[in-house]
């Protein structure tokens, strides 16, 4: 009876074998192409961008710029305050730009960012407002004024 | 014996060899289910019955499947590359440089893809020419060496599209020269030439033009055609040469696989070493505009090389004809070739494809000859220039 079992526990061993080193082969070319297609290419830029304040004037009291690649909006909010959010809508990334009347309050006119994809609404605080498609708010990032000069970075703004 | 080498395997099984292993999940009910709903039963139960003859010469049989093996490589290694390559004239060496040295085994996977391209044209003149001296192409093999022919020219033009693409100076000075002798074709010279760069020179637009046809164009006919080629293999089998008697039968699945197997993982272990030890270079980036003269020994890949040494003694135009005229005949060989048709020894057919292999390596070793000779004549030239120079330095 043993040794009528012998050449089917020899064929098991083989399939291990044989199954085993198969995956000691795909195991690690799977990582390395997952290590290969996982890279992410740097962004060439600086970590902040500057902006003289005399450039948002009454006309154009918002402007877009980037930082690495990410979209910033800074604007000269109606109490004249200088301020600065990421522009990625956070509803479905689009990009938000400013606008003193958003649509719908045009009976009682409120100033805030509009985000044309889904006509999400923030108020001027970046907060995205109840009713419309954006879940989060914008983040306001922190803005350096020496003089007329602005030095806006990522760093999100201390709460206060 | 004559009926059997001129029948296909399928045909003259009598009886079947005894199975040395199971292949027990084609037994399976659930394989056989989807197969039968997907009307595959039937070619799937051929496949399982079919054999492949074992003579003299079978080892040649292995080149074709590791071919294919390195057209898999290809494929993989290329899709790959093409997530980071940029085709550009002020991109393409850039992103190169950035798959070699920042993306994680982007220098593996690019060194791969360059040695398995001269891989897989090694492993076909092999597979060509062996088949060639078998007389494999012989009825009712025609239409398989027709493919293999046409695959032949899709290979050498993915040889040719791919070397412009890092855009380094070797790369730009040989597809210079390489979409120049096109020109001297009668009638459509300019016309073909003008197709291939889209520009007058090489520029960002002819790298484009070659990119697309290397990633798709070049891939899509490519494809079908190794279906057609492999599908042909399946359909037809494979035989002995007139004279050689045909020893043993031994199933496709999975013995014959599983050797084929063997060869594979001999290919990829070789491939792999030498992808490791010895990465593929990456020349200067070649900028259009700062023109400059070429690097010293400029010359095409090494399967290009007797076209090459062939233009160094005849005329292009010379050169573009008799090349052509020779394709014209090696396409038609089953045609041609009647003795193997009617299943007879067949030696002036041997003989020319002795002389085409002849032709082939002494051009071949003519052209790194002289391209050895030219460099070693540059490197003198240069000297003296180099050790002047501090000395005129020091008069003053």
């Amino acid at each position: 009876m043993e040794a009528l079992d012998k050449p089917r526990k020899r064929r098991t061993l083989l399939k291990w074998l044989f199954g085993g080193s198969l995956a000691a082969f795909f195991a690690p070319a799977g990582y390395a192409v997952a290590k290969y297609l996982s890279f992410t290419a740097p962004v060439n830029g600086s970590a902040t961008a500057k902006l003289s304040a005399a450039d948002l004037s009454p006309a154009m009291p918002a402007k877009l710029l980037q930082i690495n690649g990410e979209p910033i909006i800074v604007v000269r909010e109606p109490d004249n305050a200088i301020r600065a959010f990421t522009a990625t809508c956070t509803h479905l990334g689009c990009i938000v730009s400013y606008r003193e009347v958003l649509p719908g309050t045009e009976s009682k006119p409120a100033a805030g960012f509009y985000c044309k994809c889904h006509k999400g609404e923030y108020d001027l605080n970046g907060v995205n407002i109840p009713g419309t498609r954006p879940p989060r708010p914008l983040t306001e990032l922190t803005v350096a004024q020496s003089a007329d000069d602005l030095t806006i970075s990522l760093t999100p703004k201390a709460k206060g | 014996m004559m009926i059997e080498t001129t029948q296909s395997p399928s045909h003259d099984i009598v009886t079947e060899p005894a199975r040395t292993s199971g292949l027990s999940f084609i037994k399976s009910r659930y394989f056989r289910n989807l197969a039968e709903s997907a009307h595959l039963d039937q070619p799937l139960e051929a496949l399982y019955h079919k054999t492949v003859p074992i003579h003299k010469h079978s080892f040649w049989y292995y080149f074709g499947g590791l071919t294919l093996f390195f057209f898999g490589i290809q494929l993989i290694t290329g899709i790959l590359l093409l997530i980071y390559y940029a085709p550009t004239a002020e991109g393409a060496h850039k992103s190169v440089e950035m798959i070699i040295t920042q993306v994680p085994f982007g220098w593996l996977i690019r060194s791969l893809h360059s040695w398995s391209a001269n891989a897989l044209v090694l492993s076909m003149f092999i597979h060509m020419f062996s088949m060639f001296l078998m007389k494999s192409y012989r009825t009712p093999r025609e239409i398989m060496w027709l493919t293999g022919v046409l695959l032949l020219l899709l290979m050498l033009g993915f040889g040719f599209t791919g070397y412009l693409l890092p855009w380094d100076q070797t790369a730009y000075f040989a597809t210079k020269i390489g979409t120049e002798v096109p020109k001297a074709i009668p009638v459509f010279g300019d016309m073909t030439a003008g197709l291939l760069r889209g520009s007058k020179e090489v520029s960002g637009t002819t790298l484009i033009r070659l990119f697309a046809l290397h990633v798709g164009v070049l891939p899509l006919i490519a494809l079908l055609v190794v279906l057609a080629h492999v599908t042909l293999t399946g359909l037809l089998g494979t035989t002995s040469p007139v004279g050689t008697p045909i020893k043993r039968r031994v199933y496709f699945l999975p013995d014959y696989v599983l050797g084929e197997g063997i060869v594979w993982l001999i290919g990829f272990g070789v491939l792999l070493t030498v992808a490791f030890l010895y990465p593929w270079q990456l020349g200067k980036a070649y900028d259009l505009a700062k023109p400059t003269e070429p690097p010293a020994g400029v010359h095409p890949e090494w399967y290009f090389m007797f076209l090459f040494q062939t233009l160094r003694y005849v005329p292009e135009m010379v050169a573009i004809i008799g090349f052509t005229l020779v394709l014209i005949f090696w396409t038609a060989v089953p045609w041609l070739d009647r003795r193997s048709k009617a299943n007879k020894k067949s030696p002036l057919f041997t003989i020319i494809g002795i002389i085409a292999i002849l032709y082939i390596a002494t051009m071949t070793t003519l052209a790194y000859i002289a391209v050895g000779n030219e460099a070693s004549a540059e490197a003198t030239a240069a000297k003296p220039a180099a050790v002047a120079a501090p000395n005129t330095g020091g008069g003053k």
